[in-house]
C-alpha cells in the first residue's frame, strides 16, 4: 500500500508539477496525526494495552498485590486512603435516607479525612494501599482491573476479527450474486438473527457451553456480523454499475479478481471502521454477559464479572462497581474516537 | 400491498417456525440430558433409566421429539414409536405442543408449568419495555430535531459528545451507578421491585417504574435522535423543501408540513430496532433493577438449568420479536406510500 499511491481527485488538479506525491497511506497518517483527539484516543488505548500487557509487573512492582491472593481479613474494605472518610460517607447516606434530609456538612470532614489518607496511601510502602478497595474475598480490586484488561482486550480483538471476517465474506458472496438463491439465504440468515432478542440465545448458550475467552468471542462474534455484511452488500450495489468495474469486466477479468482488486479496496475503509467499532461493542457485550455469571467465570479477572461480585452488595462496596465501570469506559472511549478520527481519515474524498 | 402484508405474515411465520427448531435445539445441545441427575443415585438401575426415559419419552427419535414439544402428542398414533409412557397410559398427560400454550413443567418451580411462570411475568416485562420505548420516543425525538436544526453549532455538539459518552459504557452500568447514588445514598428512588409491598398504588408504581425506563431507553434516545438527524439533514437539502421556503411558507410549516413528514418514515423502521434492543436488553436492566420480568426469569432458570423454562423463555421472546417487527413493517407500508414492496433489491 506504500509504494503504490493511489489516484486521488485532488491529485488531478494538484498545483503545478512540484506538488509532493503522497501515498494514501501518508496522507492517512497526517491527517491523524493533525487530528489531536485522535492522537489523544490513541494515547489512550495504548496505555490501556500497556497495562494490560504489564499487568504482573504492575501488580508486583507498583501495587503490590496478586489479582487472585485472597485475603479473608479483608473483605469487603473500602480504598485504604479512604478508611476513614467512608464511615463519615455512610453516616451521610443515613441522613439521607432518614426524614431529615441529607447533612451536607458531613462532606468538609469527608475531604479532609481523603486528603490525609491520600497523602498517607502515597507514602506507604508496596502492598499497603489498597487504591480502588477490596472484593468479597478480599482481593485487591485495582490490581484485577489492570489483569481484567488482559481478557476483554483479547475477546475484543477476537470478537473484532470472527465478525469482521464473517461479515465481509457474507456480504461480498450475497452482494455479488445478488438476487440469486445464494443471496436469499444469506438474507434468511441476517433476517432471522436480525428478529430474535440475540442477548437470550447468547446468555444460554454461553451457560451451556461454558466458554473460555475464545470461545465466548466465537460465540459474540457469530452473532455479530449482520450489520457489516449488510454494509459491504449495499456498497457493492452502489459500486458494481461504475464504469471501472464494467470496464474490467468487458476486458475480461475473471469475478474473484474484480472482488479482490476493485471492490474490496473501495469498502476497506468502512471494514475498518466496523471492525474498530466491533471490538469496543464486543468489551461491552463481554461485560454484560460476565455480570449475569455466564460469560468468563471467577477467579479470572474480567470487567464484567468483577462487576458481578457487587450483586447484592453495591451500595456498600459501590468501588466494585466504579472500578471496571471506569476501565470499560476509557477503554471503549478510546476506541470509539480512533473510529470516528479513521471514518474521516480513510475517506479520501474529505480533505483538508 | 395486501399482497405484500400476506408474503410478510408468511415470512414470519417460517421465521417463527425456525425459532422454534432453534428453541427446541437448545435442550439437545444441554450437557447431559435431563436425566443426569439419576447418574449421582447409587441405587439407580439401568432398568430405571429405562423406564423413566419411556415415561417421558426421551427414549424416541429426535425428531418425533420435536413434533411432540411443538405441535402436541395427543393427535399422534398410539405407540411406543410416536407417544411417551406416561401420554400412552393417561391422556391427560400428554404434551399439547407450544402450539397450544403448553410449554411443559418446570424443573426448579416444583412443577408449574412454564406458560403460568411466564404469564405471571409478561406484564412486568412489556410495562418496562413499552414506557422505555415511549420515553425514548418522547426524548429522541426533539433531540433529533434540535441536532439537525443546529448543525454544526453547540446544541448539536453538546448532543454528539454526550451520545459517544453514553454509548461508551455498558447501559446497565449508568442504572447501577444511578440505582446506587439515587436509590441508596440519596434515598430518591426505590431500589428494586415493581412496586412497595403492601402498598401498591399506581403512584408507587410510577415511583419505581421511572429509573428503570429513563435508564433502559438510553439505547433507544440515541438510537432515534441519530435517525432523525440524519434523515432531516437529507430531507432539509431537498428541492421541495426550498420551494416551500421560497413561495413564503414560514420555517415552522415548512418544518412541520414537509421536513418532519419526511423525515418520519426511516423513524418508524428503527422502531422494530429498538424495540428488539429494549426487549433483548430487558435481561440486564431486570436484574440490575430486581425487576420482576421474563429476564429475571431466565436468568433464575438458566443458573438452576431449568430447560424447558429456558426453551419457553427463549421462542416466546422471539415471537414477540418476530411479531413486533412485522407490526412495524406493516405500519410502515401503511403509512408511507412511497414504499417498494419488492424488497428483493436494495
Amino acid at each position: 500500500m506504500a509504494t503504490r499511491s493511489l489516484d486521488m481527485p485532488s491529485r488531478v488538479e494538484a498545483d503545478g508539477p512540484q506538488a509532493k506525491q503522497q501515498t494514501y497511506a501518508g496522507a492517512v497518517f497526517t491527517k491523524i496525526y493533525r487530528d489531536k483527539i485522535t492522537v489523544f484516543a490513541l494515547l489512550l488505548l495504548a496505555f490501556v494495552i500497556g497495562i494490560s500487557a504489564g499487568a504482573s509487573w504492575i501488580g508486583d512492582n507498583v501495587l503490590g498485590f496478586s489479582p487472585t491472593k485472597t485475603n479473608l481479613r479483608m473483605r469487603s474494605k473500602p480504598p485504604t486512603w479512604a478508611n476513614e472518610a467512608w464511615p463519615i460517607f455512610q453516616e451521610f447516606t443515613r441522613t439521607c435516607n432518614s426524614d431529615a434530609g441529607c447533612d451536607w456538612s458531613k462532606w468538609g470532614a469527608i475531604f479532609s479525612a481523603s486528603r490525609t489518607g491520600l497523602r498517607d496511601c502515597f507514602g506507604s510502602g508496596l502492598g499497603d494501599c489498597h487504591w480502588m478497595g477490596t472484593d468479597d474475598a478480599g482481593r485487591d480490586v485495582l490490581t484485577r482491573a489492570v489483569y481484567g484488561g488482559r481478557i476483554s482486550l483479547r475477546i475484543g480483538l477476537w470478537v473484532a476479527a470472527i465478525s469482521m471476517t464473517l461479515g465481509v465474506a457474507m456480504g461480498l458472496i450475497s452482494g455479488y450474486y445478488a438476487t440469486t438463491w445464494i443471496d436469499d439465504i444469506i438474507n434468511a440468515i441476517i433476517m432471522t438473527l436480525g428478529s430474535i432478542p440475540l442477548l437470550f440465545l447468547l446468555i444460554i448458550l454461553s451457560r451451556i457451553f461454558q466458554p473460555g475467552p475464545e470461545g465466548l468471542a466465537l460465540l459474540i462474534g457469530i452473532f455479530g456480523w449482520m450489520g457489516l455484511s449488510r454494509l459491504v452488500r449495499g456498497q457493492i450495489f452502489s459500486i458494481r454499475e461504475r464504469e471501472y468495474i464494467i470496464a474490467s469486466q468487458a476486458i475480461g477479468a475473471p469475478p474473484l479478481r474484480i472482488l479482490a482488486r476493485h471492490v474490496l479496496p473501495n469498502v476497506s475503509s468502512i471494514i475498518i471502521v466496523s471492525a474498530i467499532f466491533g471490538v469496543a461493542g464486543a468489551i461491552i457485550a463481554e461485560a454484560g454477559l460476565s455480570y449475569l455469571g455466564v460469560g468468563i467465570g471467577p477467579p479470572l479477572p474480567s470487567w464484567g464479572n468483577m462487576m458481578q461480585g457487587s450483586l447484592g452488595n453495591f451500595q456498600n462496596a459501590p468501588w466494585l462497581v466504579i472500578t471496571p465501570g471506569l476501565f470499560i469506559f476509557m477503554t471503549t472511549l478510546a476506541i470509539y474516537l480512533i473510529g470516528d478520527g479513521l471514518r474521516d481519515a480513510l475517506d479520501p474524498w474529505i480533505r483538508q | 400491498m395486501t399482497r405484500y402484508i400476506i408474503r410478510r405474515s408468511l415470512q414470519s411465520l417460517a421465521l417463527m417456525w425456525i425459532s422454534t427448531l432453534i428453541g427446541f435445539s437448545i435442550y439437545q445441545m444441554a450437557p447431559g440430558g435431563p436425566l443426569q441427575f439419576l447418574d449421582d443415585d447409587p441405587r439407580r438401575t439401568q432398568a430405571d433409566v429405562e423406564r423413566l426415559e419411556r415415561t417421558y419419552g426421551i427414549d424416541r427419535t429426535i425428531a418425533v421429539q420435536y413434533v411432540a414439544w411443538a405441535f402436541g402428542e395427543d393427535w399422534l398414533p398410539q405407540t411406543d414409536f410416536w407417544r411417551s409412557g406416561r401420554c400412552l397410559s393417561n391422556a391427560d398427560a400428554c404434551a399439547r405442543g407450544i402450539i397450544r400454550l403448553d410449554f411443559g413443567r418446570s424443573f426448579s418451580f416444583k412443577g408449574t408449568p412454564v406458560i403460568k411462570l411466564i404469564a405471571e411475568r409478561i406484564p412486568a416485562t412489556f410495562t418496562l419495555a413499552f414506557s422505555s420505548l415511549l420515553i425514548s420516543v418522547v426524548i429522541g425525538f426533539p433531540l433529533g430535531i434540535i441536532a439537525a436544526l443546529n448543525r454544526g453549532r453547540w446544541p448539536d455538539n453538546v448532543i454528539r459528545v454526550s451520545t459517544v459518552l453514553l454509548n461508551t459504557v455498558p447501559e446497565w452500568w449508568i442504572g447501577l451507578l444511578l440505582l446506587i447514588i439515587l436509590g441508596g445514598y440519596l434515598g430518591l428512588t426505590p431500589l428494586g421491585g415493581m412496586c412497595k409491598i403492601g402498598d401498591c398504588t399506581w403512584q408507587s408504581r410510577l415511583h419505581h417504574l421511572l429509573l428503570p425506563a429513563t435508564v433502559s431507553a438510553i439505547g433507544g434516545w440515541i438510537g432515534f435522535s441519530r435517525i432523525l438527524r440524519f434523515e432531516m439533514l437529507e430531507v432539509l437539502n431537498m428541492d421541495y423543501v426550498r420551494t416551500a421556503r421560497a413561495k413564503g411558507l414560514s420555517r415552522r410549516a415548512v418544518l412541520w408540513r414537509h421536513v418532519l413528514r419526511n423525515a418520519m418514515m426511516p423513524f418508524v423502521t428503527g422502531l422494530s430496532g429498538i424495540f428488539l434492543m429494549i426487549l433483548s436488553g430487558s435481561v440486564l436492566f431486570e436484574m440490575v433493577f430486581s425487576w420482576p420480568g421474563m429476564g429475571r426469569l431466565a436468568i433464575n432458570a438458566i443458573n438452576a438449568r431449568d430447560y424447558p423454562v429456558m426453551m419457553a423463555l427463549f421462542v416466546i421472546s422471539s415471537f414477540l420479536g418476530i411479531l413486533g417487527v412485522l407490526m412495524v413493517d406493516i405500519l410502515y407500508s401503511v403509512v408511507d406510500p412511497r414504499v417498494r414492496y419488492d424488497r428483493t433489491v436494495g
